[in-house]
């Protein structure tokens, strides 16, 4: 070929081997998520929270230890099947080889795919998943973010006490109303156990399936047996019309309090309308929390995808800057320093730390042991229907009184 | 050599690349991927014992997987019963529900041959799910049942788990081509003759004398007993079972696919459909799931609607022609004579109702 | 058991039974003459939810009133299916009396259809804006009823009534009822076998349409939300006889009221259970249901 051709090649050449040995590598982190099926919804607020915090996190410069290499989000949709979760676990590992997994919402796919990344030893985060045994199989890889659900059901049956005592009046009575998967007998059974202690008395024990065509049947039998409480585990689409068929028939109990998910949800709001006035729910985050940077990510959050940040999304948002800090620690690709960076995290401060409490620290089985839990009260202050943290007493919003009991229809 | 030596050696070659693969594919998500494919394949080869041969549509199949899963899963968790035995025990007790299932059922036209079936796999599906314990047997309803991992980097035959896929690949291998040629020696013996002639013209195989529908539940117990196999197989790789994962109508319908789509009556039909769907499903989810959520979906429903509207026989005959232009090719002697017999001499030819014996331009049915 | 509270659950039995039953006519009108199961009839269920909600969103129109503009839009939808995807499998398997490739194909459709709608629409439950029907009972003492669902029963009603009326008093209506009887015999007779199959299709289609009208004030719309009426239907064709408007009705009813009476016996996750098991019993005992004609078997 031409001379001067084959010396713009050489020339290239000497400029690229460099520039590729100077650039950064990116850091590749897996994330399972359900991004189509019946979690769609949830699957995909968990994927725009992570995608909104590395931007921030890429941003601001990277992964300062490792050059400035960037973080690099690789996508897997579970479809809430265990079995595609596994698989898609193993591509990640294998096949892509990422250095860190996420996911995976729905309990029932993280339980497997971190025992996957347990064998490969590969670090695994995991922001959401609520059931206990996640991280009680003695696994070293495994970090949690969100309470346990144990820890949701103790604080449910807490609130309920601290309410009676500060409000006076006596709760007897406890419907037990709840969906009929994983998710709902799990709490369900501890509802159970931890009714014993309470003083109270189950007048309904009823599981349902989500994908019922009609409520009507399950809200007479509430309205039947006058509970004082309404205890709830509801996915979307159910707590929807459970909430508008309650109103209807007129089921007025003394507290009804939702377990998150589809009371959490953010088209609950707007699908019930003034229905939803005075449910309690329990939540790992609300936008009102008062903490430094917490409105501002709500208001970015809400600006781009067009509704609040829920529990869920804020503890994925969280998970990506506690994984950028342990990346900062850690200096190196290695999963066994990643993972001994993670087993050290002790995050403060930093922009990711929206969350109620004040740090996320790992205990040797991996959970965060400070995750928190708070409940609010849905109500509409002038504004239109808001979601108002009510409980602990310390985190209340300032000025608000809970409505307690629920006014009779 | 032969048109027909060609084709036999061709199969024998394919058969001992597949057992020699795990030699030369190191990554353990590929061989992940193709024991599931095989899996599948396997499921259908069984689903269309009923299937194909009986020439009914069941959408209900995946009852006998749960049978196989959560028997074997119940007698080890519970009893320490190696899965080796609970996968007999599971397969017998599924060949009898099939049996029960199949003798009212198979009766019936066609769509509510379809229909019942799905009534029955919901049916138990609603019940497993309902129930924590039945009797001594923890069923654990909607939570299911979690098979505790061996320690890691441990494997142990007595309890059918392996700490690398190689085990588990060569396992569902030998199941696949055992069953492949169980059901080629159906498809040649006096039952798989009433089966098809009882599916071509049942008016005449009754006048005739043949007891079809005492056939069509022999198949349907077979088919029970081998499927229920791979229900096990399905728990110990997996180590994780609930309702919605092996009691399932997506499974039971994704099995008639495969079969549809390769072709229902023949053996070779399963595999190849199999071949094409599940990495169809399986890339498009990895490619486009996080940017077009549900498009896997569609491209199977596309691709369902198109092969039923053009090959609605499914493409193993249009695929087998060109494999024997391609032994017409290769052949260096003639054909063997006249005289030979009439029956195929490669399992891969259709032995479905009102299909050719040999490979012939499409016919319409008659 | 208290028999006021035995009264409420028969009333929301019945209502919620005939809007069953109204959401299996579609599907039965089309299983009666094309003797094909469209296994795509929950998509198309969902399909007339969101043409109800993006109609009465668009237009303001509350959705009974929309039904001027959903039942023409799913009629041809309808049409258009049948005549694009059915036909040409019918033409290819001439003597086959119900091609089994049609449920592979609609099965095929229902897939394209839910996940069509993800794509679309977004996986978020979507509740009626504007809404003058929403939360509005009658209260006659201890027994609620729920005014939408009235509504619901009563148009259910009227669309069998006026069914039956174009079934045996127009002209249209008996070539439709002729082929559906005997195909081969209809056409000898001059009638356009057809064009009495699409319209037949679009027909049941535009039921589906006015399910959708009157499930949308009371329920929510998402991509999937058809799958649970999509099974019920076929159980309530069964038990009512495939081919048959009242069969349809009264099969709707009896599902209602096993839904609505069975949960104070048990938890309603068993009447789930209980459905099924009757729809087999049906199946085993008098596979032509309790309307069904004979001769289909």
């Amino acid at each position: 070929m031409k001379r001067s051709h084959l010396l713009a090649a050489v020339l290239t050449l000497c400029l690229t081997v460099p520039a590729m040995a100077f650039a950064a590598p990116s850091v590749k982190v897996g994330n399972i998520l359900p991004l189509s099926g019946p979690s769609a919804s949830v699957g995909q607020q968990g994927k725009q929270a992570r995608e909104m915090a590395v931007e921030e996190i890429n941003a601001a410069g990277g992964i300062k230890s490792l050059g400035g290499a960037k973080i690099e989000l690789l996508y897997a949709d579970s479809k809430s099947d265990p079995n595609v979760g596994v698989t898609e676990a193993e591509r990640f590992i294998n096949t892509e080889k990422v250095h860190l997994i996420t996911g995976a919402w729905n309990s029932g796919v993280t339980y497997p795919t971190t025992a996957v990344a347990e064998r490969y030893g590969v670090p695994y985060l995991v922001p959401v998943s609520v059931r206990d045994t996640i991280t009680e199989r003695g696994f070293k890889n495994v970090f949690r973010i969100a309470a346990k659900d144990s820890w949701w059901t103790r604080d449910q049956f807490t609130f309920l006490k601290d309410m009676q005592k500060e409000f006076g009046g006596t709760l007897s009575t406890v419907a037990f109303v709840y969906e009929n998967g994983d998710w709902g007998t799990g709490f369900a059974a501890q509802w159970k156990e931890l009714v014993k202690a309470s003083g109270m008395q189950v007048v309904l024990d009823e599981p349902y399936s989500s994908s019922s065509t009609d409520l009507t049947p399950l809200v007479n039998k509430i309205r039947r047996a006058k509970p004082d409480v309404l205890l709830l585990v509801s996915n979307a689409a159910d707590a929807i019309l459970l909430t508008n068929t309650l109103a209807d028939y007129k089921v007025s109990p003394k507290v009804i309090l939702g377990s998150g998910g589809g009371h959490a949800d953010p088209t609950f709001l707007s699908a019930c309308g003034a229905n939803a006035r005075y449910v309690f729910d329990i939540v790992e985050w609300e936008a009102d929390v008062n903490k430094p940077g917490a409105k501002e990510a709500n208001e970015k959050y809400r600006a781009r995808y067009g509704t609040n940040l829920t529990g869920e999304a804020v503890d994925a948002y969280v998970a990506m800057y506690v994984l950028a800090d342990a990346l900062e620690r850690a200096g190196s690709l290695d999963p066994a320093a990643i993972r001994k960076a993670l087993a050290e995290t002790d995050y403060k401060t930093g922009p990711g730390m929206i969350v109620t409490y004040d740090a996320i620290k790992f205990d040797e089985s991996g959970q965060n042991r400070n995750a928190a839990l708070a409940i609010v009260q849905i109500n509409d202050l002038g504004k239109g229907l808001e979601r108002i943290t009510v409980w602990p007493k310390a985190a209340r919003r300032t000025g608000y009184t809970p409505v307690f009991p629920m006014p009779k229809k | 050599m032969t048109q027909q030596k060609f084709k036999r050696n061709c199969l024998i070659a394919v058969t001992l690349a597949a057992f020699a693969l795990p030699l030369a594919v190191r990554s353990a998500t590929y061989l992940h991927i193709l024991i599931i494919l095989y899996l599948y394949a396997y499921m259908t080869t069984t689903w269309n014992l009923v299937g194909g041969f009986a020439g009914v549509l069941p959408l209900g199949h995946s009852v006998f997987v749960g049978i196989g899963a959560y028997t074997s899963t119940i007698l080890w968790l519970q009893y320490g019963i190696s899965p080796w035995i609970g996968m007999l025990v599971g397969a017998v007790l599924a060949a009898g529900v099939g049996y029960l299932i199949g003798k009212p059922t198979l009766k019936m036209r066609g769509a509510y041959f379809a229909l019942s079936t799905m009534a029955f796999v919901e049916g138990i599906r609603v019940m497993v799910e309902n129930i924590d314990m039945l009797g001594p047997l923890k069923l654990n309803g909607p939570r299911g049942l979690n098979i505790p991992p061996l320690q890691a980097g441990e494997g142990s035959f007595w309890a059918f788990q392996f700490a690398s896929k190689e085990p588990y690949y060569y396992i569902i291998l030998t199941m696949l081509v055992a069953v492949l040629a169980m059901t080629s020696a159906i498809s040649r013996s006096k039952m798989g003759y009433y089966l098809k002639s009882g599916g071509e013209d049942p008016d005449a195989a009754q006048a005739l004398g043949v007891n079809v529908a005492r056939y069509k539940v022999t198949a349907m117990a077979i088919s029970s007993f081998l499927t229920a196999l791979a229900g096990t197989f399905l728990a110990q790789l997996t180590l994780f079972i609930y309702p919605k994962s092996v009691l399932t109508l997506d499974l039971s319908f994704e099995l008639a696919f495969i079969a549809l789509i390769g072709g229902r009556g023949s053996i070779a039909g399963p595999i190849i459909g199999a071949l094409l769907l599940r990495p169809v499903t399986e890339f498009s989810r990895i490619y486009f799931s996080s940017s077009l959520p549900g498009l896997h979906l569609i491209i199977l429903g596309v691709v369902l609607i198109v092969v039923m509207l053009y090959q609605p026989r499914g493409l193993t005959e249009p695929l087998l022609r060109i494999f024997d232009r391609l032994a017409a090719r290769f052949a260096t002697t003639p054909p063997d004579s006249p005289d030979t017999p009439d029956t195929p001499a490669l399992p891969g030819i259709p032995v479905a109702p009102g299909a050719p014996a040999t490979a012939s331009p499409r016919e319409e049915r008659p | 058991m208290d028999p006021v509270f035995l009264a409420q659950d028969c009333i929301n039995g019945v209502l919620m039974g005939l809007i069953y039953g109204l959401v299996a006519l579609g599907l039965t009108l089309i299983f009666g003459v094309l003797k094909v199961i469209n296994f795509a009839h929950g998509s198309f269920l969902m399909v007339g939810m969101y043409v109800a909600y993006w109609t009465v969103t668009l237009s303001g129109l509350s959705p009974y009133p929309a039904l001027v503009i959903i039942i023409p839009a799913m009629f041809l939808f309808g049409y258009w299916v049948q005549h694009l995807l059915i036909r040409p499998i019918f033409i290819a398997e001439k003597n086959v009396r119900e091609p089994i490739t049609v449920i592979i194909v609609t099965t095929g459709l229902w897939y394209v259809l839910d996940n069509l709608a993800l794509l679309v629409f977004g996986p978020d439950y979507r509740a009626l804006h504007p809404n003058p029907l929403k939360g509005q009972m009658l209260e006659m003492g201890e027994i609620f009823v729920s005014v939408p669902k009235l509504y619901g029963a009563m148009a259910t009603l009227a669309t069998a009534g006026g069914l039956h009326l174009f079934l045996q008093h127009t002209r249209l209506g008996r070539a439709v009822r002729a082929t559906s009887l005997d195909r081969e015999a209809a056409s000898l007779m001059g009638i356009g076998q057809w064009k009495i199959f699409n319209i037949a299709f679009g027909i049941g289609t535009a039921v589906a349409g006015i399910s959708g009208a009157v499930l949308t004030p009371f329920y929510n719309v998402y991509p999937t939300v058809g799958i649970p009426f999509d099974i019920k239907s076929f159980v309530i064709v069964v038990l009512g006889g495939l081919g048959s408007i009242w069969g349809a009705l009264v099969g709707g009813v009896i599902i209602g009221l096993i839904e609505s009476i069975g949960p104070n016996f048990m938890t309603s996750t068993w009447t789930e259970g209980i459905v099924y098991a009757l729809f087999l019993l049906v199946l085993f005992v008098k596979p032509s249901g309790l309307f069904g004609q004979k001769q289909d078997w």
